[in-house]
């Protein structure tokens, strides 16, 4: 257990250290939420104020995705320079469960900066409701981040990594229903953000914010769950099986 | 630990990478408190032998203890007593060096106190503390080396691997490196080490010559000396492929290396005047000197250690001028 914590110390006093990496990650979520919210919300059935209501969710999301996956490029950088060896040969039972719950925590620290932005948009939920939040958040978090470091554990280039978790990521965020109701979009598109965890994570978070769900609760929780088991099994093989990775 | 005699023991260690053989049967036996050398070349097996001794990889076929305990299904308890210097920096760069030696205690198990002392401790003995609040990455590189080696002090191992622990560093980091390795091992306690120095191997109680994931050669430096017997020349001439080529029609077993022809021979003092009057090319300089480690491997396998900066053994005399 201490050498888990050790791990979530480690990793959070270098995020303490790099400072700019907070800043910087709350500027796409308040462009996605101000800029294109209120663009898109202009021309929205919905209205301009109730549409960026709708995507604060969806930003949310967007904001865990992002920062827990590319928390997980810590990995990547240092296999690379090899302080990855160092944790590898500490007698840290599991060290990729450690790497999974650092990435959830790097990344509510933004998600939660975000939520004072909630009265502005005329979101004032219930204390029921903020935990429901609150509680969907971890979860997203945690999944995301297990992707992250599930994905980054097999890499050896910080060159790569970025450009294919791009490639993978703004699809699963656009595909999520973060900036639309996926009530009404094709029928094709429903099928494909069946297997897309970030939607069921929005979901979630839309759910226990404004009471409005796409998926069954017991649906989103089970996938979620689901992603997270295999996900940090898969992690935690890969840093297992040491520099035969 | 008192009655175990064996540090580290490997028994027909294989490693495959696809086709690949890394290891091709190893048989090793590291004594408690010696001084352990592994030399070879690029490609010879050494980083994936170090890689299965630290429990970073797992042998394909055959077995390997460390301090009595198996490497891969004791994996946590060889971890919890041994100690590794890597070759690359393993330091968290913008961390402070006191910073560096207590994570890495929590990453030892120890409690935020006990990691504390253990910080405080290793800091006092390696003369670290008056650098402790500096962040790693404004450290020189002999400091960085030292830290590395502090970290490796903070479970206080039974067992020190390093793998290319000094390379890159000057004279005088490196041998203030070892002072701190030798009081390690007078304490009892053992290290596996692989170097490019010859002069660090020679400081080793046993050497291991590993060659094509295989060891070709093991015993103290002085007995690996004497296996080739005799001496030395380092010829050095106005056409070192022409001389190379006479040497060999006259029956001689030439070696090519950096610094020119290497010629093994039990009377090298008495063939040498025969060697300076009959070659068809001008000699501009030959050196006679007792055989070093790389002579050694030159000899066992024909081609040389990845020595560029070794130090050359000092010559018994030399004739001409520096080529």
């Amino acid at each position: 257990m201490r050498g888990l914590l050790a791990v979530i110390a480690l990793d959070l006093k270098r995020l303490w250290t790099d400072r700019v990496r907070l800043i910087v990650g709350l500027i796409q979520p308040l462009l996605y939420l101000f800029v294109l919210g209120s663009g898109l919300g202009a021309n929205s059935l919905m209205g301009g104020g109730r549409y960026l209501a709708y995507i604060y969710p969806g930003v949310l999301g967007l904001s865990l995705l992002f920062t827990s996956v590319f928390a997980a490029m810590l990995i990547v950088f240092d296999r690379q320079v090899g302080f990855l060896k160092a944790i590898l040969v500490a007698p840290v039972p599991r060290p990729a469960i450690g790497k999974v719950l650092s990435g959830a925590i790097q990344a509510l620290v933004p998600a939660v900066v975000l939520l004072v932005f909630m009265p502005l948009l005329g979101i004032h939920p219930s204390y029921l409701r903020f935990l429901g939040l609150l509680g969907a958040m971890a979860m997203a978090a945690i999944t995301f981040s297990a992707l992250g470091v599930a994905t980054a554990a097999r890499f050896k280039s910080t060159t790569v990594f970025p450009i294919i978790s791009n490639a993978v990521l703004l699809p699963m965020f656009f595909l999520s229903g973060a900036l639309y109701p996926l009530a009404d979009v094709p029928h094709w598109l429903k099928i494909l953000a069946h297997f897309d965890p970030v939607a069921y994570a929005v979901d979630l978070m839309r759910g226990a914010l404004l009471g409005t769900l796409f998926f069954p609760l017991w649906l989103s929780i089970g996938v979620l769950a689901g992603f997270i088991i295999v996900l940090t099994w898969l992690a935690t093989r890969v840093f297992a099986s040491g520099e035969d990775a | 630990m008192s009655e175990l005699h064996a540090a580290i023991e490997t028994h027909g260690l294989v490693k495959n990478y696809d086709k690949v053989e890394a290891l091709r049967g190893v048989d090793l036996m590291v004594n408690v408190g010696e001084m352990f050398a592994l030399l070879g070349p690029n490609g010879a097996g050494k980083t994936t032998l170090f890689s299965i001794l630290a429990t970073l990889r797992k042998p394909t076929a055959g077995s390997a203890t460390v301090l009595g305990r198996d490497v891969v299904r004791e994996r946590s308890a060889v971890r919890q007593h041994m100690g590794i210097v890597f070759q690359e920096p393993a330091l968290e760069q913008k961390l402070s060096v006191r910073d560096n030696l207590l994570l890495m205690g929590l990453f030892y198990g120890l409690g935020l106190k006990a990691a504390r002392a253990r910080t405080g401790e290793i800091l006092e003995n390696l003369g670290l503390t008056d650098i402790a609040t500096r962040q790693a990455q404004k450290l020189s590189g002999g400091q960085k080396r030292k830290l590395e080696l502090a970290r490796s002090m903070v479970p206080n191992p039974d067992i020190l691997f390093l793998d290319e622990a000094t390379l890159g560093l000057d004279v005088d980091a490196r041998r203030s490196f070892w002072a701190q390795v030798r009081q390690f091992v007078r304490s009892g306690r053992t290290v596996f080490f692989t170097t490019h120095y010859m002069e660090e191997a020679e400081v080793a109680d046993r050497i291991a010559l590993i060659d094509k994931g295989q060891i070709i050669a093991l015993g103290k430096p002085s007995e690996l000396k004497q296996r080739i017997g005799g001496g030395v020349i380092l010829l050095a001439t106005e056409d070192d492929p022409r001389a190379f080529t006479w040497l060999t029609e006259q029956g001689y077993k030439p070696e090519k290396s950096e610094r020119g022809i290497l010629l093994v021979s039990a009377e090298p003092a008495a063939i040498l005047p025969t060697l300076l009057t009959s070659m068809p090319v001008k000699t501009l300089r030959a050196e006679v000197h007792e055989p070093s480690l790389e002579d050694v491997f030159l000899t066992l396998t024909g081609k040389a250690l990845d020595s560029s900066e070794a130090m050359p053994a000092k010559p018994a005399f030399t004739i001409g001028a520096a080529a």
